[in-house]
């Protein structure tokens, strides 16, 4: 019975009503299956705010949310991260990822990389909400009627972070002392090296030559590794720039090797008792997405973003194209090609399909927001002409 | 918009009522999957008020058969397909024990072989090869309690009901290739587990001697059951098995002719067959003469499966994104187009239902579906 949801009712004829009302008997088996897997009181973990089932945090807030209403990467699934030129953005995203890892205890599995990688991940600045200074904001403004549908996330924008802000307020301690309740996503700063006693459970799988085909090997050594640990662990597999030629041998690159690897990858994940998310990011100018071999990855993908970094001298386009003065000029658009979940389901009914994103990062975040385009470029003296004062005075104005 | 039935009533002609020996493709990219779909055919194979429902409205009563399915993934696993079906009021599990479907898992244990983890040390996997019964002995705590309850729809029959105890007897002789003890001891119900081992013809040859000896255990079912043989049509549901021959490659010695060939095998075992095939871009077009870079093997034997098997279906099913962009409302555009065996089949009644035509669906939230013209 302790184990039991809250929010379910006491029949357990799911079977009987599931053709009376099928959502709801989808409901029921989700959530039963989440308060199996995700007991409230493992740290990073959360039940997701559209069907309840386990999520985790990517690590970068404003990822999370447009994971399709889940607020963050449902367990058991991989998110491909493909990247354009030459610019390491997505390795950005993989840092904070493993870091937020780190900070919540998970079990990290990074695939490829020296230990090196480990020591630069992004120092800890704390929940993710608290550096945000419109969170502040709205915990002033809260309403208090809403107090437990706020739990499962702000309506729009802001999934991420809202069951931190949910936890203070259920303990509202006057001196604002930290709050016992974990926060579910992190602020990293880039600049600063991660300090955190686990940083030394980073497990590194090496790509060292065998006899055995070298995905067959770190295939066998995750298996190994999530089996060996106790059944509660929450893993994260990390794996920087697969298919990279520096990092890989060239005979990875085939399709009868790097596809069972991935179908492995995704069967690993599956099995029951396994709670483990993937991410994997892919430099796209070597392997173009109109290539078969990189449409099957995506195709065994749960999830499917690419980075598009705009070229320098597009400079001019991206320093108009922020809105203010104060907000910072996107660095580039982001597609999302297949979301967890959704489009698995069949797809489109997410409020955020269909937008177009643009990123920033910055030394203390990796914001994806919607893109605007700026104003036509040739309207230059227009805009001058109505800042120097040109516009009709109010009284012109007035009949 | 007006919520539809869980199979909305363009859909209806396509999904219900197979012709005999036929072969449905739908074919999906990566922003228009499939699953829906393939579940409005089990919804439409195994829910049984709605199988009669259909032969009144299609004037075709005469002794409608009980059809039963196979389904065999290679992308998803069992517990996805038994979530999404619960949204539509399909129990799988039930009908899994009342031997009406049957689930064959090619994700598991395709490439990677059993899970070499049996150590017994860790609580998880003790619980898990255990039988249900016995799972609260090790007492660890409200841990292995928990790790054990997602799966405790699926094996609930085996200790629970006798005869199910005596299932992996009958079946054993069947696939005398399978080891019988292994998988029925662990696994999640009765569900196979696919392994491809060795190369070529010889690997394919093994996995349809596998899915074949899980149609004859259905049909097997059937017959002992009293009525007598041909009570029933097995459906065969191939989820996927495009994965295959990506995975595989002239390395392995696979390819379209080997997978076309295995299809039809497959074929010969059941009523009728669907099929998911991915048709992204790069898989169809890359190996056609107009590319401008060298098509590589896996897009040409790609492209050429698909293809071929497009011209052996009779119903193609097509599903893309929507031509327009993303829309909120609107999940993707379903095609419906004839297949090159198209009429072929004696029973014609069914092809009279069949007429080409684009629709646009959009996936609700809750699983619901609606399929409706442009501009409806």
């Amino acid at each position: 019975m302790s184990f039991r949801k809250r929010n379910i009712g006491l029949s357990t004829g799911g079977d009987r009503t599931a053709s009376v009302n099928a959502s709801a008997g989808l409901q029921q088996a989700t959530s039963t299956a989440a308060a199996a897997a995700a007991p409230e009181t493992t740290p990073g973990v959360r039940p997701s705010p559209d069907d309840g089932r386990p999520t985790t945090s990517t690590g970068t807030p404003s990822l999370d949310n447009i994971l399709a209403g889940h607020g963050g990467l449902p367990i058991g699934k991989t998110l491909l991260v493909e990247e354009n030129g030459t610019t390491d953005f997505a390795g950005a995203l993989l840092r904070y990822y493993a870091a937020e890892g780190v900070v919540q205890d998970h079990r990290v599995h990074v695939v490829g990389m020296p230990e090196q990688w480990g020591r630069s991940l992004p120092g800890l600045i704390g929940p993710a909400d608290a550096v945000d200074d419109k969170q502040d904001k709205r915990k002033g403004e809260r309403m208090k009627i809403a107090w437990r549908y706020e739990r499962l996330g702000e309506f729009g924008a802001g999934i991420a972070g809202s069951r931190a802000t949910s936890g203070d307020q259920s303990q509202p301690t006057a001196d604002g002392s930290p709050d016992k309740r974990p926060a579910f996503c992190h602020a990293f700063d880039l600049t600063k090296r991660l300090t955190h006693p686990s940083i030394t459970n980073l497990n590194y799988i090496p790509l060292t030559p065998s006899k055995e085909p070298l995905f067959t090997t770190i295939h066998k050594r995750l298996d190994a590794a999530i089996a060996s640990s106790p059944p509660n662990t929450v893993h994260r597999i990390v794996i920087p720039s697969l298919l990279n030629p520096t990092i890989y041998p060239f005979e990875s690159s085939q399709p009868d090797s790097v596809l069972p690897f991935l179908h492995s990858l995704r069967a690993l994940l599956n099995t029951p008792g396994v709670r483990a998310t993937a991410m994997i990011t892919i430099p796209l100018s070597l392997f173009p997405r109109a290539s078969g071999l990189v449409r099957w990855m995506e195709l065994i993908s749960d999830g499917v973003i690419e980075l598009c970094p705009f070229p320098h001298s597009a400079d001019a386009l991206a320093t108009s194209g922020a809105a203010t003065s104060h907000e910072e000029p996107p660095q580039g658009m982001l597609k999302t090609h297949r979301l967890p979940v959704l489009h698995e389901r069949g797809g489109g009914s997410d409020q955020n399909v269909g937008q177009d994103w643009a990123f920033t990062l910055s030394r203390r975040r990796f914001e994806i927001k919607p893109f605007s385009l700026p104003p036509a470029e040739g309207d230059k003296e227009g805009q001058d002409g109505a800042v120097s004062g040109n516009m009709p005075k109010k009284a012109d104005l007035e009949f | 918009m007006p919520t539809q039935p869980p199979l909305p009533p363009l859909l209806a002609p396509y999904v219900s009522s197979l012709p005999p020996s036929s072969l449905i493709v739908l074919s999906t990219v990566l922003g228009a999957q499939g699953n829906w779909l393939t579940l409005r055919y089990l919804y439409a194979a195994l829910n049984a008020s709605l199988t009669s429902d259909a032969a009144l409205s299609f004037g075709e009563g005469h002794n409608r058969k009980k059809q039963k399915v196979v389904l065999v993934s290679f992308l998803r696993g069992w517990e996805f397909w038994r979530a999404e079906a619960k949204r539509l009021g399909l129990d799988l599990a039930r009908l899994t024990d009342k031997r009406q479907f049957a689930f064959v898992d090619g994700l598991s244990e395709l490439f990677a072989g059993p899970r070499t983890t049996p150590t017994p040390s860790t609580p998880q996997t003790t619980t898990q090869t255990t039988p249900p019964s016995l799972a609260p002995s090790p007492r660890g705590g409200p841990v292995p309690q928990r790790t054990i309850l997602p799966n405790r729809s699926a094996p609930s029959p085996i200790p629970a009901r006798g005869p199910a105890v005596a299932a992996p007897a009958p079946f054993a002789p069947v696939a005398p290739s399978a080891p019988p003890a292994a998988p029925a001891s662990r696994e999640v119900g009765p569900v196979k587990r696919l392994h491809l081992s060795g190369k070529g013809p010889a690997a394919l040859d093994r996995l349809e001697k596998d899915i074949a000896a899980v149609v004859g255990h259905l049909n097997g079912r059937a017959a002992a059951s009293a009525e007598g043989e041909d009570d029933s049509e097995v459906l065969l549901v191939l989820d996927q098995p495009d994965l295959l021959l990506a995975a595989t490659g002239p390395g392995k010695e696979i390819g379209a002719t080997e997978m076309t060939e295995w299809v039809m095998g497959l074929q010969q075992y059941v009523h009728a067959t669907v099929m998911t095939l991915a048709a992204d871009l790069p898989l169809i077009h890359n190996a056609s003469a107009a590319g401008h870079q060298m098509p590589t093997p896996l897009e040409t034997e790609h492209a050429a499966f698909a293809i071929g098997s497009a011209h052996r279906a009779h119903l193609v099913m097509q599903l893309r994104d929507l031509d327009t962009g993303a829309a909120r409302d609107v999940s993707g555009v379903l095609r419906v187009s004839k297949g090159g065996a198209w009429g072929q089949s004696d029973n014609t009644d069914a092809n009279g239902n069949w007429e080409e035509k684009e629709a646009l669906y959009f996936v609700q939230r809750d699983g619901g579906v609606n399929v409706f013209g442009r501009g409806e």
